[in-house]
């Protein structure tokens, strides 16, 4: 697993207060880890500020599993 | 209708998500009554929703802040001194959050940390404003503070869980404050109690629509909507109201000193008809 998805992963673990098991690739924020909007905002808020990025509200909207997020950080982190 | 209520006067107003918010409504008629005003809310906040529309219709700055942190609001009350040009006649507190809420936590199983955040949230946060315009002395005389409850304070409402002690001590804070800033400053202090309201907030809670309907059936007049709650903020803050002060204003069409109504006794009959 890569730095960027162990530290997504983290985040997710902390903020949702979930186990690290429930926490896979395909994982739904809010069909399977229970986050409501505002911990889903949180959680893009969260990402911006440990990896230093700006996500957009249009592509935040495109954030919606463990593994999108991942990937888009991989492929925008700074 | 606006009627210059607000004319000369400058406020600060928290609070406001999207359109549905109580607050949205009030900033559009502080606007339309000639008041000027800074709107503020948590970064959290201000990303989820859209204040940035409400900010332009009404030509007014915004300041961010999170209401938990008293240095926020000391750079909220010094910065909206100072984009307005003066002291402050009017806030708003429209604050509040409960995660055990969100969370769906039985009242039996709340989670002690979120407890604290929702009281920090939804009732500290009222001092710590009050705490700091005093500190300041931002306020104008006869300057009006008005905070949002339900009437869960008084009552016991069984998903409502710990905003109910929330929105008890943010009514005790008002009339101790209100004491106080009365005897310091004129200020009067007051929290509406508003009907349930479908605002973001409002539908966050677990059976929302039916202590909404139920709430209806009860009140003679209806639910009080959020627009309504809006103008009596705005009643609130014009000098119309100069001597209403440490109240709790109950704003609900009647619900709160209704028995039983009508349209309850028909359902239950109904219901009873059905069953047989």
């Amino acid at each position: 697993m890569s730095e960027i998805a162990e530290k997504v992963k983290a985040i997710i673990i902390d903020k949702l207060g979930v186990e690290a098991s429930e926490v896979t690739t395909e994982a739904s924020f809010t069909n399977d880890l229970g986050a409501d909007s505002l911990d889903t905002v949180e959680l893009i808020m969260e990402f911006e500020k440990e990896f230093n990025v700006s996500i957009p509200d249009d592509q935040a909207e495109n954030i919606g599993t463990v593994g999108q997020a991942i990937s888009y950080l991989e492929e925008h982190a700074k | 209708m606006a009627n210059n209520l607000l004319a000369g006067k400058v406020g600060i107003i928290s609070g406001a998500l999207n359109d549905q918010s109580i607050a949205w409504k009030v900033a559009q008629k502080a606007h339309a009554e000639g008041a000027r005003f800074v709107l503020t809310n948590a970064p959290l906040a201000m990303r989820m929703g859209e204040i940035n529309k409400l900010s332009e219709e009404c030509n007014a700055p915004i300041i961010p802040a999170d209401a938990t942190s008293t240095e926020e609001l000391e750079a909220l009350f010094s910065g909206a001194q100072e984009q307005l040009g003066g002291k402050i006649d009017f806030v708003l507190h429209s604050i509040g959050m409960s995660a055990n809420i969100r969370k769906k936590k039985h009242y039996g199983e709340l989670d002690y940390k979120f407890f604290n955040q929702t009281i920090d949230v939804s009732a500290l946060s009222f001092h710590k404003m009050m705490a700091v315009a005093e500190k300041q002395d931002a306020m104008n005389e006869w300057g009006s503070i008005v905070a949002l409850s339900y009437i869960a304070a008084q009552r016991a409402f069984l998903d409502y869980t710990d905003m109910t002690q929330a929105k008890a001590m943010l009514e005790s804070i008002a009339r101790s404050y209100g004491q106080r800033f009365g005897k310091l400053k004129k200020v009067r202090v007051n929290t509406i109690s508003q009907s349930p309201t479908k605002t973001t907030a409002g539908t966050g809670i677990t059976g929302f629509d039916a202590f909404y309907n139920f709430a209806d059936m009860m009140s003679p007049l209806g639910n009080a909507p959020a627009e309504a709650c809006a103008d009596y903020c705005i009643a609130m803050f014009s000098d119309l109201t100069r001597y209403v002060t440490m109240q709790n204003l109950m704003h609900d069409g009647g619900f709160s000193t209704t028995g039983i109504s009508a349209e309850v006794v028909d359902l239950l009959t109904k219901a009873a008809g059905a069953q047989e």
